[in-house]
């Protein structure tokens, strides 16, 4: 069993995506083994109203909910946000919130973050922020401002919401955070290891030594990254077969349980 | 034979050089856990611009690393072009008397400084490629002011069409799209793949712009990065086993001498 729990689909305006619809997705999800995904809008991240993506979304996903599972994209600082939240999981069935601070121009403890976060909390919903959808080195000249969310950032979120659920994505750093010590975080929080360090800075066997297997989660970030590198990092990890269970699917399960 | 072409190796941890990881037998046993036969390295001052004695160590340094890893380590000669007389002492000698395969270039001046020209002559009077550090952002690079992109190599591989240069790192951070574009009209343009980026349809652009014959696997310590980045590419076999040792064996065997 393996759960993915960082995918997309959609456009993004500075590059094709080799897919834009479930149809690629899932087929690369078959390609490799991928049993279930998290999935939210690219789109979502470039459109003024991310609403609109998430209803794209939802006519893309609703066939294939046994193995997709929705995420809205949702901008605190735009009209009408606290509907859109509701619609998405109410009507899509969104288990989730993935959240772009640098892409809609908050920070993660702005007021209206706090907002967002604790009203889908308080839907059950997990709170998903990846650190980066690309590269920031590659940025488009049109981006004024760094498309990155800091890992501190993210520590300081997880601790203002110690009843919450919260999974961080294509981040690197977590073991100089708060993220990585034990019991640094009240939060139930799964990282995800796809650009964490399997040799040489090492961190993600730190990770392992400090925190246990239970905050590692499987995440691609495709269709922007390939799904090949956490896939092999997955492979040359030195860990027991019954933590690479827990980073391949059952930790994320744990963090779904009782969303939506 | 899978060879990485771009790799990073520290020697003694006395502060001048560039520290990766814990050890260099660690990053070696990471090369090997990953599958890498080759490893083609150089050893970088901690200190930028490189002065004299800090090349100098790190290439000494390099030298007793691979006499200890026969075969398994081989040695770009890094130098800062600026010291002209002594840059070029030092690489004829540490190619000619200790088998370096190459020559590395970081960042000290752009490609296309005519302080490069005496260095290119020297890499093809002995036949051995450049490795240039590289690459491309649609802003200042902090603290790179002179960093090169693959237009500048390309500048200089026109002005030598004999020279091998290989741009280091498309996946080093920077707009790749660029990076493989401004090569593909310079023959003598490699593409290292290595960076720890891994962007999908990287490696399969530059395949598809420049050809499978000018894309060179490769980690710069990056390795999970490295491997599974070209895992990823849709290639023929003969197309992955020109990436993955078969071009940097052909530009192995162009040595003089």
């Amino acid at each position: 069993m393996l759960i993915d729990t960082h995918t997309y689909i959609g456009h993004w305006g500075f590059r094709p995506l080799p897919w834009r619809s479930t149809d690629g997705l899932l087929r690369a999800m078959d390609e490799h083994g991928i049993d279930q995904a998290w999935v939210a809008s690219a789109s979502a991240i470039l459109y003024r109203n991310t609403h609109a993506g998430n209803e794209e979304l939802h006519a893309e996903v609703r066939h294939h909910r046994d193995r997709l599972t929705p995420f809205a994209v949702i901008n605190p600082t735009y009209a009408d946000w606290e509907h859109d939240l509701a619609v998405c999981q109410e009507e899509f069935g969104c288990r989730g919130v993935r959240l772009f601070p640098p892409y809609h121009r908050y920070a993660l403890a702005d007021a209206a973050c706090r907002e967002l976060v604790a009203a889908a909390s308080a839907r059950g919903m997990v709170i998903s922020v990846p650190h980066w959808v690309e590269d920031d080195r590659e940025r488009s000249w049109l981006l004024t401002q760094p498309g990155i969310v800091p890992v501190e950032d993210m520590a300081e979120l997880a601790r203002a919401f110690p009843d919450s659920r919260f999974v961080f994505h294509s981040g690197l750093g977590f073991s100089s955070t708060a993220l990585g010590e034990k019991g640094g975080v009240q939060a139930d929080y799964g990282l995800d290891i796809a650009r964490l360090t399997v040799f040489v800075r090492e961190e993600l066997p730190t990770l392992l030594a400090w925190l246990g297997p239970e905050r590692l989660i499987f995440g691609s970030g495709m269709p922007f990254t390939s799904v090949d590198v956490p896939l092999f990092k997955l492979e040359v990890l030195d860990v027991p077969a019954e933590a690479q269970e827990d980073i391949r699917w059952r930790n994320a399960e744990r963090l779904l349980a009782g969303s939506g | 034979m899978v060879i990485d072409c771009h790799a990073h190796l520290t020697g003694a941890h006395t502060g001048v050089t560039r520290i990766w990881g814990k050890s260099d037998a660690a990053v070696l046993a990471a090369a090997a856990r990953v599958g890498i036969d080759v490893s083609c390295a150089s050893i970088l001052t901690t200190a930028l611009p490189a002065p004299l004695e800090g090349f100098r160590e790190c290439n000494r340094q390099l030298a007793a690393v691979t006499r200890q890893h026969p075969g398994t380590v081989r040695g770009y000669c890094y130098v800062n072009p600026g010291y002209t007389r002594e840059a070029l002492q030092e690489i004829r000698r540490y190619v000619t008397d200790h088998d370096f395969m190459g020559i590395k270039l970081y960042n000290e001046y752009k490609a296309t400084d005519p302080v490069l020209y005496p260095i290119v002559e020297l890499a093809i009077e002995l036949g051995v490629p450049i490795l240039y550090h590289a690459g491309h952002q649609h802003r200042p690079v902090p603290g790179q002011p002179n960093i090169s992109d693959s237009g500048d190599l390309a500048a200089l591989a026109a002005r030598y069409p004999e020279a091998v240069l290989i741009c280091a790192h498309i996946g080093g951070g920077g707009d790749w799209e660029w990076t493989v574009k401004a090569a593909r009209a310079a023959p003598n343009v490699y593409l290292d793949t290595s960076g720890s980026v891994f962007d999908s349809g990287m490696v399969q652009m530059a395949v598809r712009v420049v050809g499978a014959e000018r894309v060179l696997f490769g980690c710069d310590t990056s390795y999970t990065a490295g491997i599974g980045k070209v895992r990823a590419a849709r290639l023929t076999d003969e197309q992955r086993a020109l990436i993955m040792g078969g071009n940097m064996q052909r530009i192995l065997a162009m040595r003089r001498g």
